[in-house]
């Protein structure tokens, strides 16, 4: 009945990945197959893929820190970010 | 019928002026019978739900004698499943909902006329079950296997919060939420995600513990909740304390008419509420228009 069930489990469909949005910009994600996360850039958030099972409740989401973007924001805890996304 | 839907939408202009910023705040406030932070209330919920996760089913069934199946029936009964449907089941952890969902659908299409459009149909069924206790989700997960519903691309499983749904505006055909709103921070948020994430013409279900009145039926349900539960939580599951909390947040709560006003509030219409077993279970529903 379980087929392949350690390859098959850490893919999440892409019918289901069209449907998802970030939990707090509703804008679409997007899927980063190498981090096995669903990527917000609106907020510029990553959410991961557990076992299958996309975490998108914000406290899971983690700041994606890009090489150009050294500033202090980057500093602040995904906590915080999250309140001022939602103001 | 008409004179009683009057009623409730004249109550339903009155009551907002009393009850809903007072009940609100001491909702979000309250884990049952205890004051806690707003910030906290989520954790404390988590913590409980991770404890019971691999009880649950066992306790639903010893707590309510085996009728918490009939009422989820009856909940299934009032969604009227459909393929095709895309379909949020919230604070679904088990999977209880979504599996009779899921097999109501294939069963209206086994007795169908054989029908290629039905079969296209069938694909596109998609029943979403969110939940934000990822222990809750893999107890259904592994249910869902042993249902032979498991590998069914129609069944998705997501971690999330109902207040901040992640899904697109318009989206659904149904919202369910089964014992799942008694234990959010904020009502008025999950509501307003609910109303969101439906469809025009979309329904909203609400199925939960709610209020008896009945004279003498209360004492005997009053003794049964706080006597009773929490000792079997004890015996069955070695955990008093969750099923304590449990029972009290069932009186917490706001009772139907105030909480069917607060559906309202959320821009529902139509709003109604069906009580079972005399208030001990209440469904309620709403369509978005």
């Amino acid at each position: 009945m379980v087929r392949g069930s350690s390859r098959v489990v850490e893919i999440i469909s892409k019918t289901l990945s069209e449907m998802l949005v970030c939990p707090l910009s509703k804008q679409p994600l997007r899927v980063c197959e190498k981090s096995n996360s669903l990527i917000s850039h609106a907020i510029g958030v990553s959410f991961p893929v557990v076992d299958g099972i996309p975490c998108l409740v914000p406290r899971d989401g983690e700041i994606i820190e890009t090489d150009s973007d050294r500033t202090t924001a980057d500093s602040f805890d995904a906590k915080t970010d999250h309140k001022t996304a939602q103001e | 019928m008409s004179v009683r839907i009057a009623a409730r939408s004249l109550r339903s202009k009155i009551l907002p002026m009393f009850a809903p910023a007072a009940t609100l705040h001491s909702h979000a406030t309250s884990f049952g019978f205890k004051e806690v932070n707003e910030e906290d209330k989520s954790q404390l919920v988590g913590n409980v739900f991770t404890k019971v996760a691999s009880n649950y089913d066992i306790m639903n069934d010893l707590m309510s004698g085996g009728l918490h199946r009939l009422w989820k029936e009856r909940l299934v009964s009032k969604l009227s499943p459909f393929p095709g449907m895309k379909h949020l089941d919230v604070a679904g952890g088990t999977g209880d909902v979504a599996f009779r969902i899921l097999e109501t659908i294939y069963s209206v299409h086994r007795r169908a006329v054989d029908d290629t459009l039905e079969d296209d149909l069938h694909e596109e069924t998609q029943i979403h079950v969110c939940d934000i206790n990822p222990n809750m989700l893999n107890v259904g997960r592994k249910r869902a296997q042993q249902r032979g519903l498991g590998d069914l691309g129609s069944l998705a499983w997501i971690e999330g919060d109902a207040e901040k749904l992640t899904f697109e505006d318009n989206s659904m055909d149904g919202y369910t939420i089964a014992f799942g709103i008694r234990n959010v921070t904020h009502i008025e948020k999950v509501l307003a995600e609910a109303y969101r994430v439906l469809k025009k013409g979309g329904r909203f279900l609400c199925l939960e513990l709610s209020h008896v009145d009945t004279p003498v039926f209360k004492q005997l349900y009053d003794q049964y909740s706080f006597s009773v539960i929490p000792v079997m939580g004890e015996l069955v599951a070695g955990d008093r304390d969750s099923y304590q909390y449990l029972v009290e947040s069932v009186r917490r709560f706001p009772p139907q008419e105030v909480f069917a006003s607060m559906i309202a509030d959320a821009g529902f219409q139509k709003v109604e509420y069906e009580n079972l077993v005399g208030g001990v279970v209440a469904i309620h529903s709403g369509l978005k228009i």
